[in-house]
């Protein structure tokens, strides 16, 4: 087993690399290397939602840890992958808004400015590190919110929504855990969303038949496209 | 039991929607849904004591306010069912809706209903975040169903604004969660549970979570500042699908809202949490209003309107009197009402001159004179005129907000005398419209389907009968709701 102290360790550092990750993905322009950037931050929630379990020994963060291995670092990768492969252009060729490194500076001011705000609140409760852990937590939700703001193509929006998501669960697993049966439901309606969103990618890359077509899964399955 | 017949009449629907080939009976099955939800919740309202929770369940239940909500949903879903098959024969024909589409519309909008009405029966947050996430799905698939490229923008912009400010909701949500376990040892994010604990929650991370939580609902609802969504959505998406989503699905934020802020009306934090809903209110009338003056688009116009009344709503909530809450219920369902009739007459204009220009609209009283009245009686009942639906629910919310104070009172009254002439101006310069010379004869009258017609005089009707009556029954619904949220 994991000594707690060394898993206190371990948690600050994969905090550490969980921000760095959303740092690199508000640089990249490439899509597979932002879904893989994707990826390794959700590979090290699952890291981090172990060594959690080493300190609290609650059960329930196994469970979030395998859930999000296995949604987070494969199923969401693998369908941003294929719709990737599907799409004519496969860099993000300019930013809007903001450069890349302008908005690091606004992350870092966001930082500074959240830690102000919950420091004040939850000063009187009896969690001495929540504000720190809260800050970054939160932190990773803004950092999301800049990558959707500075890029224009709907994948990179996506993987924007996708890293705010993982600063609200990155968020929950220190203030809060909810029980299994939310935890699975907000997954699933995750997976739905992305599968929807990614289709309306693919539907601005080509025409609007061909999209239909792909909208129409149902009718696939049941075998009786309508023409 | 309640629970389990919503579901399996769903579900139902659903299965047989997915069997059936033909448009009728799409269009049948989904009247008949919403008919059923209708009859439920109605006979529960009126037989069965409430709050009623579901059995071997903790994430539902059924209160007055959810059953009421519940009720004006299934109503404007019944209402847009017996509008739909005519409208959607038209977009068929006009080659504006694939018929490969017939299918997955129905699909979408049957599965709109049921994660509506559950949304509402949900006694968890975190369940009614879900629901209340789909439903931005659900909506999307419906917009998207049209034979237009820049629907699939729309629909795209609609999910990232509402998707990403629910995110600050759930941030919110489990700050709730945080504030409940540290009050009763193990959280809790039931309705019930929340509202008698919430005496003992820290204000201040109160606020900061109801602050949060408000983010995304405000969103749903389309509250300034975060409303930039549904003027386009609102506007791209089929009239009958509009109807559904300024008369069914922006209500889900105000009633996320309205349940939240029960909870802070219990502490300290009530104050401050009453002057930003008053603040955002008088914002989303004011943003809405000035738009409407630069508005040439009818469903534009309309669409800036819902943003507009879920100001006042907000308003009515945020002043947290009993008389207040008591008007924007009311609200509720008169705003719900008369968007429904004025986005189905837009719908028939849109029909029968393909566009929702006002400059391509010539003619409309021979041509449509139906959706004339249904224009001119739904503008009327949307701007407050007496003696419509709305006039009582605007009048009484603006009275206590007087009581508040005088210089917003004035604030408000001047962004809604400017929401006025705007909507009076657009009707002026749609109606006063006139064929050119010798082409009176070339514009042919689109043939409106009887069940299109009869939808609009069941709305005109109920507009103004309840304006001059309004029953007992509801108002004894809305009392009830008052007095379980404790104002």
């Amino acid at each position: 087993m994991i000594d707690p102290v060394f898993a206190l360790d371990l948690i600050k550092i994969l905090l550490v690399l969980i921000v760095l990750s959303a740092a690199l993905i508000i640089t990249r322009r490439d899509f597979i290397a932002l879904t893989s950037l994707y990826a390794a931050q959700s590979f090290l929630i699952v890291l981090l939602s172990v060594g959690l379990f080493a300190i609290d020994r609650n059960p329930l963060l196994l469970i979030i840890a395998a859930i999000t291995l296995l949604s987070k670092v494969v199923i969401i990768p693998f369908i941003l992958t294929k719709v990737q492969r599907r799409l004519k252009m496969k860099r993000e060729i300019e930013f809007s808004h903001l450069s890349p490194i302008g908005a690091i500076l606004l992350a870092v001011v966001a930082f500074f400015f959240i830690y102000a705000l919950f420091s004040g609140i939850l000063s009187g409760l009896d969690k001495g590190v929540l504000s720190t852990v809260v800050s970054l937590a939160i932190c990773l939700v803004f950092m999301g919110l800049i990558i959707i703001f500075t890029r224009k193509q709907t994948i990179t929006n996506v993987i924007g929504y996708l890293t705010m998501e993982n600063g609200v669960l990155l968020f929950s697993l220190f203030v809060a855990e909810l029980s299994l049966l939310i935890e699975v439901l907000i997954l699933l309606d995750l997976i739905m969303l992305i599968v929807l969103v990614a289709l309306m990618a693919f539907g601005i890359d080509s025409s609007i038949e061909e999209f239909h077509s792909q909208l129409n899964v149902l009718d696939r399955w049941l075998g009786r496209e309508q023409r | 039991m309640i629970f389990l017949l919503l579901f399996l009449v769903g579900a139902a629907v659903l299965a047989l929607v997915l069997l059936s080939r033909s448009h009728r009976v799409m269009n049948v099955l989904s009247l008949a849904h919403a008919t059923a939800y209708v009859g439920i919740v109605a006979y529960a309202l009126a037989r069965l004591p409430l709050p009623l929770h579901a059995d071997g369940s903790d994430y539902l239940f059924l209160d007055h306010l959810g059953a009421y909500e519940i009720l004006v949903a299934s109503v404007v879903f019944f209402l847009a069912a017996l509008y739909l098959e005519g409208y959607i024969e038209s977009l068929i024909r006009a080659e504006e809706l694939p018929k490969r589409n017939l299918r997955l519309f129905y699909v979408a909008m049957n599965l709109l209903l049921i994660a509506t009405a559950f949304s509402f029966a949900s006694d968890n947050l975190a369940v009614f975040w879900i629901f209340l996430e789909l439903t931005t799905l659900f909506s999307a698939v419906l917009v998207v169903t049209l034979n237009a490229k820049e629907n699939i923008d729309v629909a795209l912009k609609y999910i990232f604004i509402a998707s990403t400010s629910m995110l600050f909701s759930f941030i919110g949500i489990i700050l709730l969660f945080f504030l409940s376990a540290q009050a009763t040892g193990t959280g809790t994010l039931e309705w019930s549970a929340l509202m008698l604990h919430a005496a003992t929650f820290s204000p201040a991370l109160l606020l900061v979570s109801f602050l949060f939580i408000l983010i995304g609902f405000a969103a749903k609802s389309g509250i300034a500042p975060f409303h930039t969504w549904l003027p386009h959505t609102h506007a791209k998406a089929p009239s009958a699908v509009s109807v559904v989503l300024s008369g069914a699905v922006v209500n889900m934020g105000i009633y996320g809202i309205l349940r939240v802020f029960a909870i802070v009306h219990q502490t300290s934090a009530l104050t401050a949490a009453s002057w930003f809903l008053i603040g955002f209110g008088i914002f989303s009338v004011a943003v809405a209003s000035l738009s409407m003056l630069r508005q040439r688009n009818t469903k534009r116009i309309i669409a800036f309107s819902s943003i507009e009344h879920m100001g006042v709503i907000l308003v009515g909530i945020g002043i947290a009197t009993r008389t207040s809450v008591f008007w924007s219920l009311a609200y509720v369902l008169a705003h719900s009402l008369a968007k429904s009739l004025l986005f189905f007459s837009a719908g028939i204009i849109n029909r029968q001159y393909e566009s929702n220009e006002a400059e391509d609209v010539r003619d409309i009283f021979r041509l449509q004179p139906l959706a004339s009245l249904g224009l001119i009686v739904g503008s009327l009942t949307i701007v407050g005129m007496p003696p419509f639906l709305l006039f009582l629910p605007k009048l009484f919310i603006i009275i206590e907000l007087g009581k508040v104070s005088l210089l917003l009172f004035f604030l408000l009254m001047l962004f809604l005398l400017i929401a006025v002439v705007a909507f009076g101006a657009f009707m002026m310069r749609l109606f006063s419209a006139v064929p050119e010379a010798g082409k009176q004869e070339r514009i042919p009258r689109f043939p409106v389907p009887a069940k299109m017609s009869l939808t609009l005089a069941i709305l005109i009707t109920l507009v103004l009968a309840l304006g001059l009556w309004f029953p007992s029954y509801v108002q004894h619904v809305i009392d009830a709701i008052v007095t379980e949220l404790r104002f």
